[in-house]
C-alpha cells in the first residue's frame, strides 16, 4: 500500500514540476541568475503551505503523521550543500528533476542521471574513510525550529509560513527580460 | 522554447497555484507514508547492484547496509517522476526540447552532456552528504521545520547563484 501511495505521489510530483518548468534547466539557471525568481517562489510557496498544513494536522490527528526530521550535522549538511549548488548552477538539474526530465523526453538529464549514479557510487567507496567523521563533526541531531526557539511547533510554522507566503507575494516574478 | 512559468487560466500565477498544490501533495505525503525524498534511492540502487554483483562486499559496506533495501516507497516516487514529467510534457502545445542549453554564450551539445554528467555527480555527492537533496532535505525538511533544510538550502542557493553568475560571466567574455 505504502508503495502504492509512493507512486501516486510521485506521479503527482513529476507533473507539478515539470507543469512549473521546474525540470527546465533553463528556467532553473534563470532563476539562480536571478533574472526570474518563479522556482524560488514556488519552492517557497509549497514549504509555506506544507508547513502550515502539517503542524495544523498535527494538533487533531498526530499519531497518524509520518514525520521523519534530518540530522542536523552542521558541517556535513553545509558542504554537501555547497557542493550541491555547485552541480545545480552548473546543470540546472536536482536528483528529481532529471528524472522528471526523462519522462519529458531531455536527453541531456539522462547524463545528469548517470553522473548522479557515478557520485553515489564513489559516497559509496568513500563514505566510511571520509565521510563517516565529516557527518560526526558538530552533529545536533535531528533538531528542529521550535526546539531551538523553545515555542510550539505550530506557532513556529504559522509565522515562518507566513513570513514566506508575505516575501514571495512582495517579490517579483520576472526581474529582468533574459 | 520554454516560457518561465506561465499564467494559469484562473489568473493566479502558475508558481503559486502549483506550489500550492505541491505543499498539499507533501503533507499527505508525511500523511500516507513519509516526507518526499528522491537522492537516497541513487545509493540504494547501487546497493541493490552490489548485493547481486557481490552479495559479501555489499553486507561489509556500512553505508549500503544503513541505506537499505532498493523497495520501498521511495523508490516507487522516484518512477512516478518518470510518469508525472511525461504526463505534465503532453500537455504542452510545443514538446520539451531535446537538450536545452541553460547558460549564456556558446555552447555545443557534446559539452552540454558533459556539464550534465559533472553536475549530476556533484548533486547527488553533495546530497548524499548533507542527506538529502532539493526534495528531501529543501522541502521536506523546511516544512517539518528541520534546522538541516534551512542550513542546506543555505548552502545551494550560496554556490548555486554564485555558479550560475560565474558561467555567465565567463561565457559572455567577462562582463
Amino acid at each position: 500500500m505504502e508503495n502504492l501511495f509512493g507512486l501516486l505521489v510521485g506521479i503527482a510530483m513529476g507533473f507539478l514540476i515539470q507543469r512549473v518548468r521546474a525540470s527546465s534547466p533553463v528556467v532553473i539557471l534563470q532563476n539562480l541568475r536571478l533574472e526570474n525568481l518563479g522556482i524560488i517562489k514556488f519552492m517557497a510557496t509549497t514549504i509555506a503551505v506544507g508547513m502550515i498544513t502539517v503542524y495544523t494536522l498535527n494538533l487533531f490527528i498526530p499519531d497518524l503523521l509520518h514525520f521523519d526530521i534530518k540530522p542536523t550535522y552542521l558541517v556535513g549538511v553545509l558542504v554537501g550543500g555547497l557542493i550541491f549548488g555547485v552541480g545545480f548552477g552548473l546543470g540546472g538539474y536536482c536528483p528529481g528533476t532529471c528524472v522528471v526530465g526523462i519522462g519529458e523526453g531531455r536527453r541531456d538529464a539522462w547524463f545528469a542521471l548517470a553522473g548522479g549514479i557515478v557520485g553515489a557510487l564513489v559516497f559509496t567507496l568513500v563514505y566510511e574513510s571520509l565521510i563517516a567523521p565529516l557527518v560526526a563533526l558538530m552533529d545536533f541531531g535531528k533538531i528542529t525550529v521550535q526546539d531551538v526557539l523553545h515555542v510550539p511547533a505550530i506557532a513556529a510554522a504559522l509565522v515562518i509560513g507566513t513570513i514566506f507566503l508575505v516575501v514571495v507575494k512582495l517579490l517579483p516574478t520576472q526581474v529582468k527580460r533574459a | 522554447m520554454t516560457s518561465p512559468v506561465p499564467a494559469t487560466r484562473s489568473g493566479m500565477p502558475a508558481w503559486a497555484s502549483l506550489g500550492i498544490i505541491f505543499g498539499l501533495v507533501g503533507a499527505a505525503s508525511i500523511l500516507l507514508f513519509g516526507p518526499i525524498g528522491v537522492s537516497g534511492t541513487y545509493p540504494r540502487l547501487i546497493g541493490e547492484a552490489a548485493r547481486a554483483v557481490d552479495p559479501a562486499y555489499a553486507a561489509s559496506n556500512p553505508y549500503l547496509v544503513k541505506m537499505g533495501s532498493l523497495f520501498r516507497a521511495e523508490t516507487f516516487l522516484v518512477l512516478g517522476l518518470v510518469i508525472g514529467g511525461f504526463l505534465g510534457a503532453r500537455r504542452d502545445r510545443v514538446p520539451a526540447p531535446k537538450v536545452e542549453l541553460p547558460h549564456p554564450g556558446h555552447e555545443t551539445n557534446a559539452k552540454r552532456y558533459t556539464e550534465a554528467f559533472l553536475a549530476g555527480f556533484l548533486i547527488l555527492f553533495g546530497a548524499r552528504l548533507a542527506g538529502g537533496c532539493t526534495s528531501g532535505l529543501i522541502i521536506s525538511g523546511m516544512t517539518q521545520l528541520s534546522i538541516a533544510g534551512f542550513v542546506f538550502a543555505a548552502g545551494v542557493f550560496a554556490t548555486g547563484i554564485g555558479t550560475a553568475k560565474f558561467m555567465q560571466a565567463i561565457r559572455m567574455g567577462g562582463n
